[in-house]
């Protein structure tokens, strides 16, 4: 099993939630975070004041899959989210030990 | 009962001698309290506004009174007018009596208007409160709502118990409020006599010469101009004082501060009347409270402001001063239009009555100041900054606002939106001057909305007054003025320098003594008892530390047992 979290611009969120629901993603989890990467912060005005905002808003998607259908749910992640500009986000993929649904209590594959 | 009044009167009958030396004893007591001269109060609204009010659209009065003076030099031409005009009455008594019904409607018009404008003043508020709350942090933002609703309470308490009574206490002394009746029974000076009056004496909480129909119509319309100086003093120390030191600024504001000053220009005081003493024009002019309200809270909030010093972390170690941006731009621009729409109460209300035509003229310039004022800031900020901000343009539209305030029934439409435009560029000035130079952490820009524009609105009167409202204004030039019938107030563009000076002077004068008497006030409190909150509730947002209670409670993670 794997765990997929991707930070990507909040503005791509729609497009990215339509290419998973084409190949049939059908749990997902969506987090407001904030953050910067290489693309960092930017400045802004406020009453003459100059001031930094550090922390670019951005959504981090969670999605946990079987390991044959990762790559399929990173590529559809990727053509959702990509603009070329710095800031797209980043995608990071990790293995998974254990997932229990709560409901039935089922565990491993069968609860993904 | 039966017993007790037979009884009394049998005493009385047994006792004609003593009766008839108590009765006299008090006709003398009566006629000595109760002089024909001495006016009683009237509380129940029945004995205000009679054929004496009945005025024609110059302010002449259908009837004549009787002449009293026989050594003055017109009494003879006077005499002849009286006797005219019992004559007419006599032949037509219907006319007589129609005269005081109409006095009596007159009188119930200006009620109504002065009443309900007294009541769009008061929404203004509202307005204060959602603008100055919606410029703060989000963390200090249940903090703003408290300051912004005890205000309104406490400094209305002090206004009442006191604060009337010195600022129009002597009202009819010099400036009786005609439209309302001329409160005639509000006609001692505490400190001060004639036209040196300083301070008013007559109708402490209410009682006595102010329990009067007129006194209370215009109770409700000044203790709303009151509250608005209070509220100002919240957008400048805000998100850092503590609420048993705000509490005890409000006081002082509704008592002293406010009243004194208000005293001077609109109870009959003597910068009012520095037009018949010192030969200054029309005296100091203030129509609507440019100065009178708005410069007092401004001023009186920048002595706070120092006096408290900036926020944490305003200034960096460099010296360089920090934005702190706010957190919620939908109340600031709907506060900001509550106000505007306040506003329409605040200048077209002070003529204290609808039966003054004036209130169109005043109510589009008060709207053209606001507009041009607030186009100013937002094009100002977009060619410094690159961009335009909000709260500026809010701002610059509350600066057009207060600056004019105080010319807005004398000038033109077209001199409103120069001195809007002048307001807009001078709070941008001040804003960035507070920030950048002086360093008075200033979190809403009250002190350049309401003090300095303020003050540039008094003296706007003195260059744009163009003559053709306010003749006869605190008693000037009722005949001619400046060679010509019917001229009004006039400014220095029109040809009368002398009140362009007495204009500088006054609002000099109001800032000085606002900035003065709380620096040295509450120096004196802050050195017995901080007014600041300690640092650690400051870094935290003071709803929780001061009042046990958030704006958002919905953003903390709770538990329910």
């Amino acid at each position: 099993m794997k765990r997929i979290d991707s930070i990507i611009r909040p503005q791509n969120l729609d497009a990215v939630k339509e290419n998973l629901a084409a190949i049939g993603v059908q749990a997902l989890t969506v987090t407001e975070v904030r953050g910067f990467g290489r693309q960092k912060g930017h400045t802004e005005v406020y009453r003459g004041t100059e001031y930094a905002v550090d922390f670019v808003p951005k959504i981090m998607l969670t999605i946990i899959s079987s390991d044959d259908r990762a790559k399929e749910i990173v590529d559809a992640i990727v053509a959702g989210a990509r603009t070329g500009k710095m800031g797209d986000g980043k995608i990071f993929v990790s293995p998974l030990d254990e997932v229990v649904r709560i409901r039935t209590g089922e565990h491993g594959d069968a609860a993904v | 009962m039966t017993k007790n009044v037979v009884r009394r009167s049998g005493g009385w009958a047994r006792l004609p001698g003593r009766a008839v030396l108590l009765v006299g004893l008090l006709g003398v007591l009566l006629r000595t309290g109760f002089a024909a001269d001495t006016p009683k109060p009237d509380p129940a609204g029945i004995a205000t506004g009679d054929k004496t009010t009945a005025v024609d659209a110059g302010g002449n009065a259908f009837a004549v009174p009787e002449p009293t003076d026989k050594t003055a030099p017109d009494y003879a031409k006077n005499k002849k007018d009286f006797d005219e005009y019992q004559a007419q009455a006599a032949r037509e008594p219907l006319a007589a009596k129609l005269a005081d019904s109409v006095g009596h409607i007159r009188i119930a018009t200006n009620f109504a208007w002065t009443l309900n404008t007294g009541y769009l003043v008061l929404f203004m508020q509202a307005g204060f409160a959602l603008l100055t709350c919606g410029l703060v942090r989000k963390k200090n933002a249940a903090h703003l709502m408290m300051l912004n609703f005890a205000a309104y309470v406490f400094a209305f308490l002090a206004y009442y118990a006191v604060g009337y009574a010195f600022q129009f206490g002597a009202v009819a002394v010099n400036a009786a409020p005609g439209n309302l009746g001329g409160t005639p029974t509000l006609n001692h000076f505490l400190i001060g006599s004639g036209q040196w009056g300083f301070l008013g004496g007559n109708g402490f909480f209410l009682s006595g010469p102010a329990y009067d129909a007129g006194s209370n119509c215009l109770m409700l319309f000044e203790v709303v101009f009151m509250e608005t100086a209070g509220y100002i003093i919240v957008g400048s120390i805000c998100e850092r004082i503590n609420f048993w030191g705000f509490l005890l600024c409000e006081l002082f504001i509704g008592a002293i501060l406010y009243p004194v000053f208000g005293c001077w220009v609109w109870g009959g005081g003597w910068l009012s009347q520095v037009g018949a003493t010192l030969n200054m024009g029309h005296g100091y002019v203030d129509f609507a409270g440019s100065t009178v309200v708005h410069a007092v809270g401004g001023f009186t909030a920048m002595a706070l402001a120092v006096i408290l010093g900036p926020r944490l972390g305003k200034y960096g170690k460099d010296g360089k001063p920090r934005a702190f941006p706010a957190h919620n731009l939908v109340y600031v621009v709907t506060g900001t239009f509550i106000l505007l729409f306040g506003w329409m109460g605040f200048n077209p209300g002070s003529t204290l009555g609808a039966t003054d035509l004036r209130i169109s003229v005043i109510a589009v310039n008060t709207n053209l100041a606001a507009v041009a004022g607030s186009a100013t800031a937002l094009f100002f900020w977009y060619l410094l900054f690159g961009k335009p901000d909000v709260t500026m343009a809010c701002n610059g539209m509350l600066a057009g606002l207060v600056a004019i305030t105080a010319p807005c029934a004398f000038v033109s439409p077209t001199s409103a939106v120069v001195i809007g435009t002048l307001a807009g560029l001078l709070v941008c000035g001040g804003v960035l001057f507070n920030e950048r130079v002086s360093k008075i952490d200033d979190p809403c820009g009250a002190i350049s909305v309401h003090g300095f524009c303020g003050w540039l609105g008094a003296v706007c009167v003195g260059i744009f007054a163009d003559g053709t409202y306010g003749s006869g204004w605190n008693g000037i030039g009722a005949a001619t003025y400046l060679g010509h019938a019917g001229q009004g107030v006039t400014g220095l563009l029109h040809g009368d320098t002398r009140q362009f000076f007495c204009q500088l002077g006054g609002a000099t004068l109001c800032a000085v003594w606002a900035f003065g008497a709380t620096f040295v006030v509450f120096s004196i409190v802050n050195k017995i008892k901080s007014m600041r909150v300690p640092p650690e509730v400051e870094r935290e947002g003071l709803d929780i530390p001061e009042f046990g209670m958030s704006a958002y409670p919905e953003d903390a993670v709770v538990t329910v047992d």
